[in-house]
């Protein structure tokens, strides 16, 4: 039942330090994983035969209908400006005006439409783009700019700007609906759930499928025994305390079915062995496994790039931009034509850039954004927008930025009205403006 | 762009090629909350008093230290409260050398120089790490207890994330001089310390910042983050306006250490908020820039602030207004001195009222947890037992000083309840409990938690053992319920061979840890 602690990375060589991947917080996230690993290896993993793994797991699939619905958060402030470029003419002049070092040359772009091209580090999701199930949203907002992580995190995850909800919006989704399974509401990749889960849903955050296990509880008689004694010891303790117990234990025993079957993914995806490869690849695990996922959060930071962002060629945008594609790419891959059919996918981020670059090779907080969408429902192979680009010349821009034009709430009341079979998607947004901009279809 | 850089290209890539914030723990920002203030995790009073004896002892050892044991328990029935707390406030009266010796001991770096370091360019990271073991071994071991609480919440307040990219020569430099320093003195030198130190600098892009070219990060957050706060009434100009007198606050490539760069210092006049000043000339930008981060300190949004922080970590998730007003106006009728401030709070009816309102993050939960069962460090000076404590923290997104973003970890409950998480603390506990890792520290037996001579039955066993752990008797239902994990009843006979007090008694520890009782702060 011993574990051993993975060996400490006691020296970062320097030429280590400005490689793509060879970053220290690469180090440290191969670390954290080996930790995790390696914890793992103390348990004992729960008996059951793959084979009858899918049976035994249909048992609560409950009542949703709805697309399984992914969050990925893009921490920090992701630059749109940097992906879904404006590619064309004076737009791509004024683009170029504003950042003339890291500003991606239209030669370098992946054509997308007449107004935007794609960073060429995206290349692995052009193919879903081509194929209409991958997409993107330019110059999207919250009601006003907000150019603080921390306040427009808050903003974004509450989603209720003027009023005294204080409950996240994924948590206001997930009670709409009668109580699902322990896994109706799962943040992957983190043993902590994010702010739009704040309220009284239950949710269930993990760092992995393979490491949700007590590692007191040797066999299913034992986990049994752990399950009553902590379930009783939780009896008459205040929600805060009782509720993550009960969720925990509530999922135990599924979670041990799932490590016992093991994964492989499927049409010959290749995740990235990364936090966000690893993470997505639980989230399509968990979905395969029907066992009643409706709303998946993972996050993916690191995007503040103040400083030294790179260029078209490497650097920190750069092996960003890629990790996400081929995460996204893999995913998609992974799930094949027919699950994708009942999955859509978003990106968020907290605030865009600032148009112009800044003197450090970065860029500072801004407000328009870029969302990106990927599923079989979505309407792929364009870029949205509501009413047209709004222009980086200097009269565009909002206190410096590109506007933001869409509500990112109206993205999201879209997803919910039309692919997840919500009906009005005020219950979850109060007050939201009826616009919406069409970018998925209606789940048939 | 960067004029007054000598460095060579060769290394100003490197260093350009950090990874700000949230880069430095890519993980910690996949840590839900990443980048997650407090403020978000707004929720209503906890309010388990059931679960903590109504002892004022106690309650003041659960939020002032790292967790009672029976020698602080014992101290404090026989000083008394105040003058208990008198002594943590002047930490250095109190003999540590058993917590300073483990350090220098086992950590040698801790006590090189920034420029000694810098020289070498290596980029070597054993210095953060050894800062981030140290960090653990003294909250763990130092009798020093509340001055290591106060460590933790300034480093927090003022978080420059351990390790970080930029931080290989200066991070522990930092710790000394800026936190450890002024962890008990004025919140006006603190912050001072900080906005000249080179960790400071390059941690939030303050050493690009120029003129020509500024660079909005620290402006920002010494704003939202350090002082102020972000609702504090100003606007997108006065942060632009605060980036600008900031600049020339900047770094030196050659030294490694903190310098002032006139050449990049924007001249002119500047204003911010309720302060301004003519800024007239390039030499002079320091003399301003101080006078702007100690307006800063003393501003009442800043005493606001800081005292609403302090209620958060030591009173309740939900501060009274009442006592936030009151421990503001302590800090500025003391010139942002922190001890007055600490003083009204532990004497405040607040306090006193807040039993069971508090709970233990997991890295709370974890020093708790080796306190409580006397587990000391690795023999000689061995540093792998607490190395794994180190990845174990890590794993519980806890590691101290390694939260990602600026922010700092929160700390209220609502923010850290969650299933994975609670999970990981159980598996921590029988961990510990049973040995299994890290099994380089030292620990007494278990056996020593047995009462001498063993009771006649199971109940009173279960209910000995929670005084030794929590302090307190289980309920009956949670005896009960751990009973019930035996097989046994409350009546059922005991003899020394009985699996809860031999191949068991690591489980029955575990679940006795894993009961919220140990859970509250």
């Amino acid at each position: 039942m011993r574990t051993e602690p993975p060996a400490l990375a006691r020296r970062v060589e320097p030429a280590v330090l400005a490689k793509p991947c060879g970053c220290p917080d690469y180090e440290r996230g191969i670390t954290r994983r080996s930790f995790i690993t390696r914890a793992l290896a103390g348990g004992i993993v729960a008996g059951i035969a793959a084979e009858g793994m899918f049976t035994r797991l249909a048992f609560a699939a409950g009542p949703y209908t709805g697309d399984v619905f992914v969050v990925l958060s893009l921490r920090g402030g992701f630059d749109g400006l940097q992906a879904i470029v404006p590619a064309n003419g004076q737009n791509h002049l004024d683009y170029l005006n504003l950042r003339p070092t890291v500003g991606i040359p239209a030669a370098s772009l992946l054509p997308l439409d007449a107004t935007f091209g794609m960073h060429p580090a995206m290349a692995t999701l052009k193919p879903f783009y081509d194929a209409g199930t991958f997409g993107a949203v330019q110059a999207v907002g919250q009601d006003q700019p907000d150019r603080s992580h921390f306040s427009a995190m808050e903003q974004m995850e509450r989603a209720a700007p003027g009023t005294s909800i204080r409950t996240g919006w994924i948590d206001r989704v997930l009670g709409l609906r009668d109580p699902g399974t322990a896994f109706q509401g799962v943040q992957m990749g983190s043993n902590l759930a994010g702010p739009g889960f704040l309220g009284p849903s239950p949710e269930l955050a993990m760092w992995s499928v393979d490491s949700f296990d007590l590692n007191g509880a040797s066999d299913d008689t034992q986990l049994a025994l752990w399950t009553t004694a902590l379930t009783g010891l939780h009896t008459g303790a205040p929600a805060t305390l009782a509720a993550p117990a009960t969720t925990a234990l509530g999922a135990l025993a599924t979670a041990a079915q799932l490590r016992a079957a093991g994964y492989t993914p499927e049409n010959g995806a290749a995740y990235p062995d990364t936090g966000l490869g690893n993470a997505m690849k639980d989230v399509a695990r968990l979905i395969k496994a029907d066992i009643g996922l409706q709303v998946a959060a993972v996050d993916y930071g690191d995007w503040d790039m103040h400083s030294g962002m790179g260029t078209v060629a490497g650097g920190w945008m750069y092996d960003h931009l890629t990790e996400l594609s081929g995460t996204l790419a893999a995913f998609a891959t992974d799930l094949g034509a027919t699950r994708l059919n009942d999955v859509t996918l978003v990106t968020l981020t907290e605030f865009g850039r600032r148009g112009p670059e800044n003197g450090s090779g970065g860029t500072d907080h801004g407000f328009g954004q870029a969302v990106l969408l990927l599923g079989g429902g979505v309407k792929g192979g364009q870029v949205h927008m509501n009413g047209g680009w709004p222009g980086l010349a200097d009269a565009d821009l909002v206190d410096g930025d590109l506007n933001g034009t869409t509500d990112y709430r109206w993205v999201l009341a879209e997803i919910l009205e039309k692919r997840c079979r919500l009906g009005a998607a005020t219950d979850v947004f109060p007050g939201i403006d009826p616009t919406r901009i069409n970018c998925v279809n209606v789940k048939p | 762009m960067r004029g007054t850089a000598q460095l060579p290209k060769r290394e100003t890539e490197q260093l350009l090629s950090r990874r700000t914030f949230v880069r430095t723990a890519s993980l910690a920002s996949a840590l839900a909350a990443s980048g997650v203030s407090s403020a978000i995790w707004a929720t209503p009073a906890l309010a388990a008093p059931g679960f903590v004896p109504a002892d004022l002892d106690l309650h003041l050892l659960r939020r002032a230290t790292y967790g009672a044991t029976k020698a602080s328990l014992d101290e404090i029935r026989s000083l008394g409260r105040t003058a208990w707390l008198d002594k943590q406030l002047r930490p250095s009266r109190i003999n540590d050398s058993y917590s300073t010796n483990l350090i220098s001991d086992r950590y040698p770096n801790l006590s090189r120089s920034m420029a000694d370091i810098w020289a070498e360019q290596t980029f070597d990271w054993i210095t953060m790490f050894e800062l981030g073991q140290a960090a653990i071994a003294r909250a763990t071991w130092s009798k020093r207890q509340l001055f290591e609480v106060m460590v933790d919440f300034w480093s927090n307040h003022l978080n420059v994330t351990n390790p970080f990219d930029g931080g290989w020569h200066c991070r522990h430099d930092y710790d000394k001089k800026v936190i450890r320093k002024h962890a008990l003195g004025r919140f006006v030198d603190m912050l001072v310390a900080s906005a000249t130190h080179p960790a400071m600098m390059l941690y939030l892009n303050n050493a690009e910042s120029t003129k020509d070219n500024p660079n909005e990060n620290y402006g920002r957050e010494i704003l939202e983050l350090h002082s102020v706060g972000v609702d504090a009434g100003y606007d997108e100009n006065d942060m632009r306006q605060s980036t600008l007198v900031l600049t020339g606050f900047g770094f030196d490539w050659n030294t490694g250490l903190f310098s002032y760069y006139g050449s990049n210092h924007h001249v002119g006049p500047v204003q911010v908020m309720g302060w301004s000043h003519t800024n007239g000339s390039a030499n002079g930008g320091y003399d301003v820039g101080l006078s702007y981060v100690r307006y800063l300190a003393r501003h009442p949004a800043t005493a606001h602030r800081i005292a609403y922080k302090l209620c958060q970590r030591f009173v309740s998730d939900v501060p009274p207004a009442g006592l936030v007003n009151s421990l503001a106006n302590t800090y500025l009728a003391n010139d942002t001195a922190i001890v007055p401030v600490l003083r009204k709070l532990f004497g405040s009816t607040a306090f006193k009222n807040s039993l069971g309102d508090k709970v233990r993050r997991p890295t709370e939960d974890v020093v708790a947890t080796l306190r409580i069962l006397g587990i000391k460090p690795d023999a000689g000076t061995g540093t792998d037992g607490i190395q794994g404590l180190y990845w174990m923290l890590e794993g519980l997104g806890n590691l101290p000083m390694s939260w990602g973003p600026p922010d700092g970890y929160p700390d209220v409950a609502s923010a850290w309840a969650a299933a994975g998480g609670l999970l990981g603390r159980w598996n921590t506990h029988i961990s510990l409990a049973a040995h299994w890792w890290p099994d380089e520290l030292r620990q007494p037996p278990l056996e020593n938690l047995l009462p001498s001579p063993l009771p006649p039955t199971h109940g009173p066993l279960i209910n000995a053992l929670a005084k030794k752990l929590v302090f307190r008797k289980l309920s009956t239902a949670h005896r009960d319920a751990v009973l019930g994990f035996l097989g046994e009843t409350a009546s059922s006979p005991l003899d020394a061979n009985d699996a809860a007090v031999t191949w068991r008694l690591p489980y029955v520890v575990a679940l006795i840890l894993d009961s919220p009782y140990h859970e509250i702060r």
